[in-house]
């Protein structure tokens, strides 16, 4: 007895439509990797045949070079690496200090969780161009570093860095902290040398998590780096403007990270994931 | 211990929660204070946009395309977990395959979708091989597009409402099951009572979180249909402070987006809040 769905006592009918739904993912998640693949080393002209070519007729490396050879695609690579790595550390940073809090007492935890939802509760469009306006005067509208969207990026990460990481600080029995309490450690000292240690699998996961996150935005990104862009807006432009080939190519290398974590990491980054959405 | 233990964790629970507020709620409390802004205090931007039937247009898509979309994605979402929680049917492959559209970045999902739905691209063109006509699926103020842009949106989405729901169906005792089925309970009448009563507090939490979302969709508009093609109050916003360059009237907009996510946001956490008080299941 299987229970959970109770599937196996079910007729010839559940087992098919298990096998068409299947059939369904397996068509909803992998076809659309193969067709960009395909036009990412096919010349563009082929890619707007009409009736659209299902098997490559000629391949090229024209487009993947060109990820490599063109400034602005090069810079937008090292740009979203570098957004990425800085606003994940922060992240973690202040998302542990607050995962931290939440798990030791009832009243930070309903502070932490209040601002945590509040803050979910804005849209993306209601803060970016207000915010804009206040970078501007800061000097870092836009700038090339990406300074600016690194610390956005930061901020809308904190909660599901705070969130990934609750659960490992609230298993840590508190006889631990007591005892290097009375060895004489301040609780600073034992926020970083017992409790930190103890977490490092779920903070790990944690700044994966952001750099993910950040990897992929792409509303703050179009909205505040207009010129110097990172990634997901140059891909937009891209697309939007018929470059086929290049835009493919570039989807495909920002597949990459993701797609890694999520299959060599798993079922262990699942709760994760679902705390991690974000628009 | 404890008053020192107490000032760290004042400490620590306040600079991330001040960081978050400085980046994000001070930037759009400065936005709601510019939108009443209009050759000075005025409520001359909201006026405009009442007047404007894009704005009238892109209010009634903010409903309709995130309730289709739930909609969707709860409906694909429980049917994938349902599938995915039977022991003995597991396959890795299939799970992964089912996690995939959510660890492509959105933007690359919705660059596909563009191929796909395109006039001549390959999903008239398979239409074309089976001798059908091709339909324009993402033809501007089409509804045909709005089902489109639904369909994406949720195609993306599903595997998190699946996880959100796995995770809620590996939590209810077997023993559950087993009862039921020495009862004599068959498929259905397990399915109708014993999961979703049990699954209530995992689908209520979705809801909430998903519905958040959904209604602040963006990214999906934008690139499938540009700002105009399907508007909503995001993209609506978007092209009035990039396109039109009117910030203040860009930010009124936007404000009532704000304003539509937080009436309904709250609403669904009172909701929650009631429900789990209730039920006793929801912690």
């Amino acid at each position: 007895m299987n229970g959970r769905a109770g599937s196996d006592t079910a007729g010839p009918g559940l087992a098919a439509a298990r096998y068409v739904l299947n059939a369904l993912v397996v068509a909803g998640g992998v076809l659309p990797l193969y067709i960009l693949a395909k036009q990412s080393v096919t010349p563009e002209l082929e890619t707007f045949a009409w009736p659209p070519h299902w098997m490559p007729h000629r391949l090229t490396i024209a487009h993947f070079a060109s990820v490599f050879e063109v400034s602005e695609l090069r810079s937008a690579i090292l740009r979203s690496l570098g957004v990425a790595a800085i606003s994940a550390a922060i992240a973690i940073t202040l998302g542990a200090m607050l995962a931290y809090a939440m798990s030791r007492s009832p009243i930070t935890r309903s502070t932490g969780f209040s601002t945590v939802s509040g803050i979910r509760l804005l849209p993306m469009i209601t803060v970016a161009i207000p915010l804009g306006i206040i970078l501007a005067t800061l000097g870092i509208y836009d700038s090339p570093s990406g300074i600016g969207l690194a610390l956005v990026h930061a901020a809308i990460a904190i909660p599901t860095a705070a969130l990934t990481m609750y659960a490992s600080f609230a298993a840590i029995p508190l006889e631990i902290e007591e005892a290097a309490w009375i060895d004489g450690a301040s609780p600073l000292r034992i926020f970083l040398t017992v409790d930190l240690p103890i977490a490092r699998t779920a903070i790990a996961t944690a700044l994966i998590l952001c750099f993910i996150l950040s990897w992929d935005e792409f509303g703050f990104a179009l909205l505040v780096q207009q010129t110097n862009r990172t990634l997901p807006p140059l891909l937009y432009y891209y697309t939007v403007f018929g470059n086929v080939g290049p835009a493919s190519a570039l989807a495909l290398l920002m597949m990459i990270p993701a797609v890694c974590v999520v299959v060599a990491l798993g079922s262990s980054l699942r709760g994760a994931l679902i705390a991690g959405t974000s628009r | 211990m404890n008053a020192a233990a107490k000032k760290l964790r004042t400490v620590f629970v306040l600079a991330p929660c001040v960081f978050m507020t400085a980046m994000l709620l001070l930037p759009a409390l400065n936005g709601l204070v510019l939108s009443f802004d209009h050759h000075g205090p005025s409520l001359g931007n909201y006026r405009i946009l009442l007047g404007d039937p894009m704005f009238w247009r892109a209010l009634a898509n903010n409903l309709l395309v995130p309730f289709g979309s739930v909609i969707v994605e709860f409906a694909l979402g429980l049917a994938l977990a349902l599938a995915l929680t039977a022991p003995r049917k597991r396959s890795a492959l299939i799970e992964t395959a089912a996690i995939l559209p959510f660890a492509i970045p959105e933007i690359v999902i919705l660059t596909l979708a563009r191929y796909i739905f395109m006039p001549r691209g390959y999903l008239n063109g398979a239409i074309a091989m089976t001798g059908m006509h091709a339909l324009p699926w993402l033809s501007p103020r089409s509804s045909l597009a709005m089902l489109t842009v639904i369909f994406v949106d949720a195609w993306h989405v599903t595997p998190v409402v699946m996880l959100m729901l796995m995770a809620g169906l590996q939590a209810i005792p077997a023993e559950l099951y087993e009862a039921a089925r020495l009862d004599g309970a068959g498929t259905l009448a397990t399915f109708r009572f014993v999961t979703i009563p049990m699954l209530m507090p995992a689908i209520v939490g979705a809801l909430i979180l998903r519905g958040i979302d959904a209604l602040r969709i963006f990214s999906t508009v934008l690139v499938l249909t540009g700002p105009e093609g399907v508007p909503v109050l995001s993209t609506y916003s978007y092209s009035l402070w990039d396109d039109a360059q009117k910030p203040q009237e860009a930010m009124a907009a936007s404000m009532i987006l704000a304003l539509m996510v937080t009436l309904i946001g709250v609403g669904g956490l009172l909701f929650a809040r009631r429900y789990s008080r209730d039920n006793g299941a929801l912690k």
